[in-house]
């Protein structure tokens, strides 16, 4: 039955007939760690608007002649477990945290821990935006990447990008990591 | 091998156009599609529904290819041939792409919804031959522009009174110094090129009015009945012309009717109309109940509606209506948006036709 699935849906995805690759790429943290404002920064519209995410937004980007398909799910307790409903065929991950919130870090690193550990997820890269960094309290990119034992990450491809949702900066750099390291390899 | 493959995806296009697959399909965008908004943000339960769309889709093509017998890998041939690439099979195929890909599932939804709701506006105003004022979107840009209408109205058949009382007086003045009948009157066309005439004529008249008092009576009388013939008449054409000013003075006034005959009659339909349209307008006093009616009355229609379909469904001839039924939709929701327009428009027209007339 599994593999009639498969067939079927491999089928399914040829019908569709796109030239051009697609990449899934799942952008998760905790809530108030600026998925949405990333997203929207990414897709180049005003992050002026923002409210809490209560579902999921999803915004395509194309990056290098690749469509990027960036689905950014709710962060709030709440939502979380229905993160491991958007996890399959993932081909990226991006995580995204408060780097101003130091409170939250332990909360932060557990759940992107529970998510290194997803079947779903098992060797799928990941990037993760030290965000915030316009404010005077942010924690610096190299400080974080010590404290989430990213250093450990031994199955997977994985950096850590210092960046400011809101004013864009530092999230371009993160993009171009992303086409050098998957897009590229994915061709 | 190409031929073999055509026949494949002719099959499995069949299918996609069959009740087996439409009824299916189609009742369970129906029932899930009522969450589906076009907010930017999507929903949790979205996905949740997406799931069962693509597990139905799943079991119902792995039926039918087993019971056909179509091997995966003829499916797979089939549609990688270019035939299967046509425009027409693309738009076939969409609800089997929706499982693979959720924007397009979320828009399949979001139009079925739509449909919904604009089915239930259609039976609504079949039911009520009209539509009720809280349902109708945009009903203060419209009662702004006929308030403005109106405007131009009222100063039209004002104009148009004075005019004829004025061409009247003058002919009754005429009519004398010929010492003619009064068929003259009919024979005559009226009002063509009237308003530097009759006002060239005014002086004369009123001259000469002094000493025929009881003649200018009856032709006062007359043409107080002559105006609200012609009023009717003029009003009749207005909306249709557009350009309200401009066409009363550019028409001459048919003749056919008798004036109280037309008047009558036009008065007793209008009033008719506006009789149906009242209790609607009244129910504009407060908005906010509007607004929850509006929504309350929505969500019976749909019910009701799906209640119809799935009875319909027990017959599997009227199934096939199903697939038919998102094409003709929008047009009947704008006929409905221009009829009730007309309709509002003929009810106004009513109120000061009645005011108009009756006070005479």
């Amino acid at each position: 039955m599994g593999e009639v699935q498969k067939g079927l849906f491999s089928v399914i995805e040829k019908l569709k007939g796109t030239t051009e690759q697609e990449l899934r790429i799942v952008l998760l943290g905790l809530d108030n760690a600026g998925k949405t404002t990333l997203l929207k920064q990414l897709a180049s519209e005003d992050v002026n608007t923002i409210t809490p995410t209560q579902g999921f937004n999803i915004k395509s980007v194309t990056c290098h002649g690749m469509k990027l398909n960036v689905w950014d799910i709710g962060g709030q307790r709440k939502i979380r477990p229905f993160w491991k409903k958007y996890l399959e065929n993932t081909d990226l991950l991006i995580y995204v945290i408060d780097s101003a919130d130091k409170k939250r870090f332990e909360e932060t690193g557990l759940e992107l821990s529970e998510l290194i550990d997803e079947e779903n997820l098992k060797g799928v890269p990941v990037l993760i935006f030290a965000n915030k960094q316009d404010l005077a309290t942010a924690s610096p990119a190299s400080e974080i990447a010590e404290g989430l034992n990213l250093h450990t990450y031994r199955d997977r491809e994985w950096q850590i990008q210092a960046c400011s949702a809101v004013s864009g900066e530092g999230v371009q750099d993160g993009m171009n990591w992303i086409s050098n390291n998957i897009v590229n390899k994915k061709k | 091998m190409a031929e073999d493959s055509e026949w494949v995806v002719e099959s499995i296009a069949g299918y996609l156009g069959s009740p087996e697959w439409v009824i299916p399909v189609t009742d369970f965008m129906e029932n899930k599609c009522s969450v589906f908004d076009d907010e930017e943000e999507n929903k949790l339960s979205y996905t949740e529904i997406h799931q069962q769309y693509k597990q139905l889709v799943e079991k119902l093509l792995e039926s039918y290819m087993q019971e056909v017998g179509i091997s995966e890998q003829q499916f797979l041939e089939a549609c990688s041939s270019p035939f299967a690439k046509s425009k027409t099979l693309q738009t076939l195929f969409q609800p089997v792409l929706a499982t693979d890909d959720f924007q397009m599932f979320r828009s399949l939804m979001v139009q079925k919804n739509v449909e919904l709701q604009l089915q239930a506006l259609r039976v609504i105003k079949e039911r009520n031959g009209a539509l009720p004022e809280c349902l109708t979107d945009g009903s203060d840009v419209m009662s702004e522009l006929e308030q403005q209408e109106m405007q131009i109205l009222q100063e039209v058949l004002k104009r148009s009174k004075e005019e004829y009382e004025m061409e009247m007086a003058r002919r009754e003045q005429f009519e004398e110094e010929v010492g003619s009948t009064s068929t003259s009157f009919n024979e005559r066309p009226v009002r063509n090129g009237i308003e530097p005439p009759a006002l060239a004529h005014s002086p004369t008249q009123t001259v000469n009015g002094v000493s025929k008092a009881g003649d200018l009576k009856s032709a006062v009388s007359g043409s107080t009945e002559r105006t609200s013939d012609k009023s009717t008449v003029e009003t009749k054409t207005l909306p249709a012309v557009r350009a309200p000013v401009k066409g009363s003075t550019s028409q001459p006034v048919p003749k056919e009717k008798t004036s109280i005959q037309a008047a009558e009659s036009w008065l007793d339909e209008a009033r008719k109309e506006a009789g149906i349209s009242k209790p609607f307008k009244e129910l504009t006093v407060a908005q906010q109940e509007q607004l929850q009616q509006r929504a309350e009355y929505l969500r019976q229609q749909r019910d009701k509606l799906q209640a119809l379909k799935k009875e319909q469904k027990a017959k599997p001839v009227s199934a096939e209506e199903a697939p038919a039924a998102p094409v003709p939709t929008p047009p009947s929701q704008e006929i409905s948006v221009e009829e009730k327009k007309k309709l509002q428009k003929r009810k106004h027209l009513a109120e000061k036709l009645k005011e108009e007339v009756i006070k005479k």
